[in-house]
C-alpha cells in the first residue's frame, strides 16, 4: 500500500468547517422549525445561531469555490460529459454498493490524484457544491433580511416560495448528511477515509499505482 | 428736542390707548358673551328657548328647534350671533312653512353651513373615513353636528377625556382605552398622552389598523420604538412590517392573520383601494371561510390571462377586534417571547381573516380556514406570508421524517446486510484457522 495525497490542506480546512457548521445548521433549523415539539434552545438564541453559522458557510463556500477555480484541482469537480460513460459509472457504483460489498467484490472505482471521486460520488457532489449548496446560501441570505431584500423575494414568488425552497433543500441535506457520513466508513477500514480528511493522504494498493503511472 | 418729545409722548398715548381700546373691546365682547347675547339674538332665543320648539318632519319624525340660551352664551359660537350660521333665514318670513325630509338630511345639508368658516376641517372630513360612510349612505356615520353640537361649542371640548365625542358611538373602544396604558396616563393629567385624534385624525379620520396607519400613528409618538426593539428583536424591520403593535402590546387580545391582495407589480396594498368581490362572493357562499384551493384558485383567476399586474397574497398579523386594539399594557407588560408566535399552533395562528376594502377604506374582514396557513396551496396562494414555525406546511414535515428515515434508516439496514454478509466468510476463515 502506497499513501497518497489527494485532500490539500485549504480543502480538509473547508470540509470540516462546512460539515460540522451543515450539521449545526441543521440542528438549529430543526429547533428554529420545531420550536414548542421541541425546546433545546430559546427560539431566539436559534436564530442567532443559525445566523451566525449560515454567514459562516456562506464565507466557507467561497473558500472551497476559490480554492478550486485557481487550481487544477478543480478536474475532480469536471462533470462527465458522455452520459453513457457517466450512466455506466454510476450503475456500476451502485451495483457495487448494493449487491457487490455484501459479496467481497472490489470497488470498481480506483483512486488516482485527479480522480478522487467515483462517478456516483462526482454526480453527487456536482449537485451538491454546484447547485444546492449556493440556491441554499443565497435563499438563507434573503430568510435572513426579508426586508432588505423584499425586491428579489417578491421576484421570486414571495416569502414561501424562498422559505420552502430552503427548507425543501434542508430536507435534502438531513437525507444526505448521515448517509455521506456513512459512506465514509466503507473504506478498507471504517475509519480510513476520515483519517484521510484529516491527514490528506489516502492508502491506495501499489498496483493501482503502478496502473496510474503507467 | 421738545417737538420730537412731544411726538413721542403723543405716539406712545395714541398707542396705549389703542391697547386700552383693544381691551377694553375684548373685555366687553367676552364679557357679553358670557352674559347675554346681542339683541338680534336673544330675539331668536325668545322662541327658541322654549323646549317645547319642535318642527313636525316629512319622515313623521320631529325636530326639536329648542336653543339652550346659556349654553350658547357660554359656546364660541355666541361671539358669532345666530345670523352668521342662519342666513338663509328670513326674520319677516320665519317660521317658514319649508319642509325637512329627516333628522338626517338636515343635518347633511346644516353640514355645509360649518365649511363656510371651517373650511379645512370640512374638506379633510371630506377625505375620512366618516364621510365616506356618509356617501355610502350609512345612517349614523357622523357629520359635523353629531360630535359638535353648534349651539354649545366649547373650546378643547373634544380634547377633554369625558367630553370627547368619539365615545358616543365608539363607547366600548373608548372605555377599552379608558382602561388602557394611554387613558390612564391621560386620565392622570399627562397630556402628551394620546387621546382619539391623536392616532386616528381629528377630522379626516382614518382606521388605524388600514395599510401601515397604525404603526406609523404609534411611532409618531414613539419614535425610538424601533431602536429599542432592534437591541433584542431579529428582524426587527421585518417584524415592525408584520405586526401590528397591539398584537405584542395588547397581550390579553385575539389575534389573527389578516390576508390582503398585494400588487406585486406596484408594490402596493391592492385590496385596500379596490376591494375584490370575488373575495365577497365566494365567503359568502362557504360560511367556514374559504379553503386553500378556494385561495389558490382565485389567485389563479385574478392572475388570469389579461391581468395588468401581478397580484399576490400577503398577510399581516393584528389584533381581531377594535376594542381588543385600544387594550395597550405598559411596554414592560408586552409580549418578548418569541415563541409565543412561533410555537407550533400558536394561538396568533388559529384565526385568519381575509380583508377587502369598505366605504373608506374601513378594512372588511372574512373568515379564511386557518388550514390554508400550513397546506401546500400556500406557496402560490399566500406566498407573502409565511411565520416561522407556526405556519409551516404539512407535507414539508412529512417529507422531513421520510428523510430522516431514509437517511439513518436505509444507512443503518446497509450496515446490517454488510455485517450479515460476513458472518458466513467468518466462519469459513475461523473454520479453516481450526481445520
Amino acid at each position: 500500500m502506497r499513501k497518497l495525497y489527494v485532500h490539500q490542506l485549504p480543502i480538509r480546512i473547508w470540509h470540516w468547517i462546512n460539515a460540522i457548521g451543515c450539521v449545526l445548521l441543521v440542528l438549529t433549523g430543526i429547533q428554529i422549525r420545531y420550536v414548542g415539539l421541541i425546546d433545546v434552545l430559546p427560539f431566539r438564541t436559534a436564530v442567532i445561531y443559525h445566523d451566525w453559522i449560515g454567514a459562516i458557510i456562506v464565507g466557507n463556500f467561497f473558500v472551497w469555490l476559490l480554492s478550486y477555480m485557481f487550481s487544477v484541482r478543480i478536474r475532480v469537480y469536471h462533470p462527465e460529459l458522455d452520459p453513457i460513460e457517466l450512466f455506466r459509472g454510476c450503475v456500476r457504483q451502485a451495483i457495487y454498493y448494493s449487491y457487490g460489498i455484501f459479496k467481497g467484490a472490489p470497488n470498481p472505482f480506483h483512486l488516482s490524484r485527479t480522480r478522487k471521486f467515483n462517478p456516483l460520488q462526482s454526480l453527487t457532489y456536482q449537485i451538491v457544491m454546484l447547485l444546492l449548496l449556493p440556491i441554499q446560501c443565497f435563499t438563507g441570505i434573503l430568510l435572513w433580511d426579508l426586508s432588505r431584500f423584499s425586491r428579489v423575494v417578491d421576484m421570486l414568488g414571495g416569502v414561501r416560495v424562498v422559505d420552502t425552497v430552503h427548507v425543501g433543500i434542508f430536507i435534502i441535506f438531513v437525507f444526505y448528511i448521515p448517509f455521506h457520513a456513512y459512506l465514509g466508513t466503507l473504506g478498507r477500514t471504517p475509519l480510513e477515509h476520515y483519517k484521510a480528511m484529516f491527514t490528506g493522504y489516502e492508502e491506495v494498493p501499489e498496483d493501482q499505482e503502478a496502473e496510474k503511472s503507467a | 428736542m421738545a417737538g420730537q418729545s412731544t411726538a413721542g409722548q403723543h405716539r406712545h398715548s395714541s398707542f396705549t390707548s389703542t391697547i386700552a381700546t383693544v381691551v377694553l373691546a375684548l373685555a366687553f365682547c367676552a364679557g357679553f358673551a358670557a352674559s347675554a347675547p346681542p339683541p338680534g339674538d336673544q330675539q331668536c332665543l325668545a322662541c327658541h328657548q322654549s323646549e317645547a320648539l319642535v318642527k313636525p318632519l316629512a319622515d313623521g319624525d320631529s325636530l326639536s328647534l329648542h336653543i339652550s340660551g346659556g349654553e350658547f352664551a357660554k359656546s364660541v359660537h355666541s361671539a358669532f350671533g345666530c345670523k352668521s350660521c342662519h342666513r338663509d333665514i328670513d326674520p319677516a318670513r320665519h317660521p317658514a312653512s319649508a319642509s325637512i325630509a329627516s333628522k338626517r338630511d338636515f343635518s347633511i345639508e346644516r353640514a355645509k353651513v360649518c365649511s363656510g368658516c371651517h373650511s379645512e376641517q370640512y374638506h379633510q372630513w371630506e377625505r375620512g373615513v366618516h364621510a365616506a360612510l356618509v356617501r355610502a349612505g350609512n345612517p349614523v356615520a357622523p357629520l359635523c353636528t353629531s360630535c359638535h353640537s353648534p349651539h354649545a361649542v366649547m373650546r378643547g371640548a373634544a380634547q377633554a377625556m369625558d367630553t370627547v365625542p368619539c365615545q358616543t358611538c365608539h363607547g366600548a373602544i373608548f372605555t377599552a382605552y379608558a382602561s388602557s396604558i394611554h387613558g390612564v396616563l391621560r386620565a392622570g393629567g399627562v397630556t402628551q398622552a394620546p387621546l382619539c385624534f391623536a392616532c386616528h385624525g381629528a377630522h379626516d379620520v382614518k382606521v388605524a389598523s388600514a395599510g401601515e396607519g397604525l404603526r406609523d400613528a404609534c411611532l409618531s409618538c414613539h419614535s425610538e420604538a424601533i431602536a429599542r426593539h432592534q437591541t433584542w428583536l431579529p428582524n426587527t424591520t421585518l417584524h415592525f412590517q408584520m405586526i401590528s403593535c397591539p398584537v405584542c402590546h395588547a397581550p390579553k387580545a385575539q389575534r389573527t392573520v389578516d390576508l390582503v391582495l398585494y400588487d406585486s407589480t406596484s408594490q402596493a396594498d391592492a385590496s385596500m383601494p379596490m376591494g375584490v368581490p370575488e373575495f365577497e362572493n365566494r365567503s359568502g357562499a362557504n360560511a367556514s371561510g374559504l379553503g386553500s384551493a378556494a385561495l389558490f384558485e382565485l389567485l389563479r383567476k385574478l392572475n388570469g390571462s389579461g391581468a395588468s399586474s401581478k397580484t399576490s397574497i400577503r398577510g399581516h398579523l393584528d389584533v381581531r377586534t377594535g376594542v381588543e386594539a385600544h387594550q395597550l399594557v405598559p411596554a414592560s407588560m408586552a409580549i418578548s417571547d418569541c415563541n409565543t408566535c412561533h410555537k407550533t399552533g400558536a394561538d396568533a395562528f388559529q384565526s385568519v381573516t381575509v380583508s377587502v376594502a369598505g366605504p373608506g377604506g374601513i378594512p372588511i374582514r372574512y373568515d379564511v380556514n386557518k388550514n390554508v396557513l400550513n397546506s401546500a396551496f400556500s406557496i402560490e396562494s399566500i406566498s407573502g406570508f409565511y411565520a416561522i414555525g407556526a405556519t409551516r406546511i404539512t407535507l414539508l414535515d412529512v417529507l422531513l421524517i421520510l428523510a430522516l428515515l431514509g437517511g439513518f434508516g436505509i444507512p443503518a439496514l446497509h450496515l446490517i446486510v454488510r455485517w450479515l454478509s460476513k458472518q458466513p466468510a467468518k466462519r469459513d476463515d475461523n473454520e479453516q484457522r481450526q481445520g
